[in-house]
């Protein structure tokens, strides 16, 4: 791969996560409740103000004194204090509610590649046919709901109803008196329902956005080239379709990342998953900012070294972009 | 060579019988798209309901008038039965319709304006506003927005102070509005700024700017009404996500409860334990409308971008 495409996109990509650094430290003076606010207090003293002052670091000018003392701090993972949990530094806290996370959207996000790019697929090829009929229609929906809504129905059915799955959390009462087949039969279980939401509002998009680039192919001189060829329609599809349609994916579904925190945010709530969801809004109901910004940081920089693979990836698997 | 006199009147006659004939080929061509019919009938209904919820069910229910038992399934009293206060469901979606469609508009008009604006000046002025605003949007567009949009949510409401108030809304929800209209607009700028790229290599912008017009002028009178089509398709499409984000945000607790969208609904329910309870009629109405008016906007708006955009069309 040309270093020069290399190191634009490393480039890009760490210009990015310095302005995500700098609105983060913008936000933090902005916060009601921050120490800025708290020395409006009228029952403080000048001396003890001054004190304060000095304390936090507030006498120094905001830039570039504060500004590098934040950059610092945030670079060597000091991401401040949280507020509900005890006074725990901001990035333990954080990292407790990672893995249930990681988890839920990886899994997510291989169960509809799978089957969103399959059905997404079959619909373009066979444009007007039964799977496209029934499968755009079924995306369209999909791609309307947001995922609380469609976990909803499914506690409600598969939970309450019908009693095969736990209705919310990640494990039962007592799951470490169970052996460890026993754990991961006991997590398996709460994980179906919340990981079918998540699957379930990817397939709708990425089918809907896989049967276009199916569709765009077909009209290119290599598939006219495929047929005459004498190849059968199974093998175009697979050979020489299906590849080229999967290039515009990858960038896709790297964007489509934000988006997909976002949804798996409400899930988690729906299910009480213990999660970095779960935690973001029980940080916005506390007013816990510190992890509050802390989550976002995080997730920003996660999502901006997703695009980045996606774009190392594109530039390796498409030579022309490389220039 | 003989001069033909034309008459200002005659003129604007012939202006307006090429707009009246322009707009009878979109109607035809936008009737044959079933989809898009479909979608609009929808959006009547829904219109309807937004603009007076009261002559259908009367006014809001709160939890002090409310005239049924509590978490009551449906009934012939309460079609769509009651929630945990007693509350009449038909009555509270109903209601639901005017708060979810009016932060969705306002968001809508806000986001859209902020896009075409730095999407026309991007495009049109180039070089490094053009670099500096690319940047800004790719920013935007990578960036979890939603997450942003949360922390924003108490910065914004010190901003304006819990106190504001702007046609009828309330500080909680006007903070919904402004927060999705300053974390969304990144696509509406990235389309519109391609569009004018094209706009304005045409020979009539070379014109306007050798007759004297400046920049602003150019970019309203000549650039604007050549990229309004994309910006109507893109109006509607970004109603669907306001509606969308509007109801993830209040569902996560950023709504006003007694102003209650219908994430805000889904909210109450969700805190009440409907799910686990089986309690369906609680969360089947308004889930069923943010999913009908989020579809509806999306088949207009797909439909509306076939019809009104034809380059989209005659690529496949």
């Amino acid at each position: 791969m040309g270093s020069r495409y290399l190191g634009r996109k490393l480039g890009q990509a760490v210009m990015t996560i310095f302005a995500i650094v700098i609105l983060n430290f913008v936000l933090f003076r902005m916060m009601p409740g921050s120490p800025e606010r708290l020395l409006h207090n009228p029952h403080l003293g000048q001396e003890q103000l001054d004190a304060l002052r000095t304390r936090w670091g507030l006498d120094k000018p905001l830039i570039p004194d504060q500004l590098i003392a934040y950059l610092g701090a945030t670079a060597t993972g000091d991401l401040g204090v949280s507020i509900k949990f005890q006074n725990r530094p901001a990035i333990d806290v954080i990292s407790d509610f990672l893995w249930p996370t990681v988890l839920l959207i990886g899994l997510g996000e291989i169960v509809a590649i799978l089957v969103g790019l399959t059905v997404g697929a079959y619909a373009g090829w066979k444009r007007g046919g039964a799977v496209d009929r029934v499968g755009t229609g079924a995306s369209l929906i999909l791609y309307s709901m947001p995922y609380f809504v469609i976990g909803m129905p499914l506690i409600i059915i598969f939970a309450a109803g019908l009693h095969w799955f736990p209705t919310s959390g990640m494990s039962s009462v007592g799951i470490s008196r169970l052996d460890f087949i026993g754990q991961v039969i006991d997590i398996g279980k709460h994980l179906v329902l919340p990981l079918t939401t998540v699957s379930l509002g990817l397939i709708g998009s990425y089918s809907i956005i896989m049967r276009s680039a199916i569709l765009e192919t077909r009209s290119e001189d290599y598939m006219t080239t495929a047929r005459a060829k004498g190849l059968s329609d199974g093998r175009q599809l697979r050979a020489h379709a299906f590849p080229n349609a999967m290039l515009p994916m990858v960038t896709i579904i790297a964007i489509n990342l934000g988006y997909v925190v976002a949804g798996a945010i409400t899930a988690e709530v729906v299910f009480n998953w213990p999660g970095l969801g779960s935690l973001t809004v029980l940080a916005l109901q506390e007013r816990d900012y510190p992890v509050l910004q802390a989550t976002f940081l995080l997730l920003s920089v996660a999502v901006v070294i997703a695009n980045l693979v996606a774009d190392l990836l594109y530039g390796f698997l498409d030579p022309r972009v490389r220039a | 060579m003989t001069a033909i006199a034309v008459s200002r009147t005659s003129v604007r006659r012939e202006a307006w019988r090429l707009r009246l004939r322009g707009a009878r080929g979109f109607v035809r061509q936008f009737s044959r798209r079933r989809d898009g019919v479909i979608g609009l009938l929808i959006l009547a209904v829904f219109a309807l309901l937004a603009i007076a919820p009261g002559l259908f069910v009367g006014s809001l229910e709160t939890a002090t008038t409310a005239t049924g038992l509590q978490l009551d399934p449906p009934s012939s009293a309460h079609i769509l039965g009651t929630d945990e206060l007693g509350r009449d469901m038909l009555n509270l979606t109903l209601h639901g319709a005017r708060i979810s469609m009016t932060i969705g508009f306002l968001a809508t008009i806000i986001t859209v304006v902020f896009g075409a604006v730095i999407g026309i000046v991007a495009g049109y002025v180039g070089g490094r506003t053009d670099a500096l605003l690319m940047r800004l949007t790719d920013f935007f567009l990578v960036l979890p927005t939603f997450v942003l949009a949360i922390i924003l949510a108490p910065i914004i409401l010190d901003l304006i102070g819990t106190d504001a108030e702007f046609v009828g809304i309330k500080a909680t929800l006007l903070v919904i509005v402004i927060v999705i209209g300053m974390t969304s607009w990144a696509t509406t700028a990235r389309i519109i700024r391609s569009q004018v790229l094209s706009v304005k290599e045409r020979m009539f912008v070379d014109r306007a700017r050798v007759i004297g017009a400046g920049p602003g002028r150019i970019m309203r009178r000549h650039v604007f009404p050549n990229v309004v089509n994309l910006i109507v398709a893109q109006t509607v499409l970004t109603f669907a996500t306001a509606v969308f984000t509007e109801t993830t945000l209040s569902f996560i607790g950023l709504g006003d409860p007694f102003q209650p969208s219908w994430g805000e609904i889904l909210n109450a329910a969700q805190g009440t334990g409907a799910p686990g309870l089986g309690a369906w009629w609680y969360i089947a109405p308004p889930a069923a409308c943010v999913v009908l008016v989020v579809l509806a906007f999306t088949l207009v708006g797909n439909a509306l971008d076939d019809v009104l955009n034809p380059k989209v069309r005659t690529r496949r």
